[in-house]
């Protein structure tokens, strides 16, 4: 349970003696949307373009599964639960796309 | 969070029959698919009443965590997270499974169209930027039971609620937009385009729109029963349950925002 909370705001909340910086990956999160949305001005070639996008994607996902979700703070054998599925799916999209992109 | 809790709450676990009463009434509709629409009908009849059922008992109920028979501090993970951990595993598959055979169809037959040129890229922004702000209201308002406090849980629920009903809004009236006045239609596309671009594209964003459909009534649910003040700091599990699956359909927006709006 939640221990104390240091902020009304909830700018950090504290539970099970650890901060939980809800706001600052929420910061984090509408500040990659934006860089998302103006990739363009980075000047990057197509397929650079695509990678730097794919990147940002996954780390915002990252953010919210750890944060927002709490896999940071459970046991960290419930994160094979979703990887598992994600690496299962994963073999059949190579599958699909892998032979055209070789 | 729930951890902690639980032990001594295994007396406080009911059985209930409803769930089982869905899952036929479920099976039952999907068979009338195929079938029958009188078999159909029925199922969905049954599966209405069962999770009328299911409610009516849910919101007398207190939202305890239950770990079995063993202490709560060597489990960790209750029953009831674990179950929609493993739930949200097979809707990855599922995401991934549709987003994967997208694209795949998307690089074998090519003649996409680019980013921006027919999809409006600005609004669907602010459409993310809506849900990511639903998705800390969520975790607020976890974080305000938690604390035991059930004013902000009720106001953050509400919020959560309310950005949901907008993210939808949004969704059809860029609906309406592109399939009345660009063509973008479920089997054709403008300006020779490939077809599938709108196929693959209504397929996508339909799933994801009915998740968070799914999402928004269960949110009404949660936010109802919070205020009937339901949940207290020791009993609320149901709000970070509910919370699992709307953060996992915000991220699985941010895939599908990147790869079928930015790409």
């Amino acid at each position: 349970m939640a221990e104390t909370a240091t902020a009304a705001t909830g700018a950090v909340v504290e539970a099970h003696g650890r901060k939980r910086p809800y706001l600052i990956v929420f910061a984090a999160l509408g500040f990659v949307t934006l860089l998302e949305l103006n990739i363009g001005i980075l000047g990057l070639a197509h397929a650079h373009q695509v990678i730097t996008l794919i990147v940002l994607a996954t780390g915002k996902a990252a953010l919210v599964a750890a944060y927002y979700m709490h896999l940071r703070y459970e046991p960290r054998w419930l994160i094979l639960i979703p990887l598992g599925g994600f690496a299962m799916v994963m073999v059949l999209v190579i599958a699909l796309v892998g032979p055209t992109l070789t | 969070m729930s951890e902690g809790e639980g032990a001594g709450h295994v007396e406080e676990h009911h059985t209930t029959i409803w769930p089982l009463v869905v899952g036929f009434g479920a099976a039952i509709a999907y068979v009338g698919l195929v079938a029958s629409l009188t078999l159909l009908g029925l199922g969905i009849l049954v599966f209405v009443v069962g999770v009328g059922g299911w409610l009516r008992d849910d919101i007398r109920s207190p939202s305890t965590s239950f770990f079995g028979h063993l202490p709560a501090a060597v489990v960790r993970v209750s029953a009831r997270k674990l179950a929609v951990w493993l739930f949200l595993a097979t809707e990855i598959m599922f995401f991934t499974a549709i987003i994967g055979g997208s694209y795949a169809l998307r690089v074998k037959t090519g003649n996409w169209a680019q980013p921006g040129e027919i999809l409006n890229v600005p609004l669907t922004g602010l459409n993310t930027f809506i849900l990511i702000c639903s998705s800390l209201t969520m975790v607020e308002a976890l974080a305000a039971i938690e604390r035991g406090d059930t004013r902000r849980l009720r106001m953050f629920l509400l919020a959560t609620f309310l950005l949901g009903v907008t993210f939808l809004s949004i969704q059809a009236y860029e609906y309406v937009k592109l399939y009345f006045t660009e063509g973008l239609t479920f089997m054709g596309a403008p300006g020779g385009v490939n077809p599938l671009y709108g196929s693959t594209f209504y397929l996508q964003t339909g799933v994801h729109g009915a998740h968070v459909t799914g999402g928004v009534l269960a949110m009404a649910y949660a936010t109802l029963k919070a205020f009937k003040g339901r949940f207290t700091k020791e009993n609320h599990e149901a709000v970070e349950l509910v919370g699992l699956y709307w953060h996992f359909v915000d991220v699985a927006w941010i895939f599908l925002f990147t790869i079928v709006y930015l790409i």
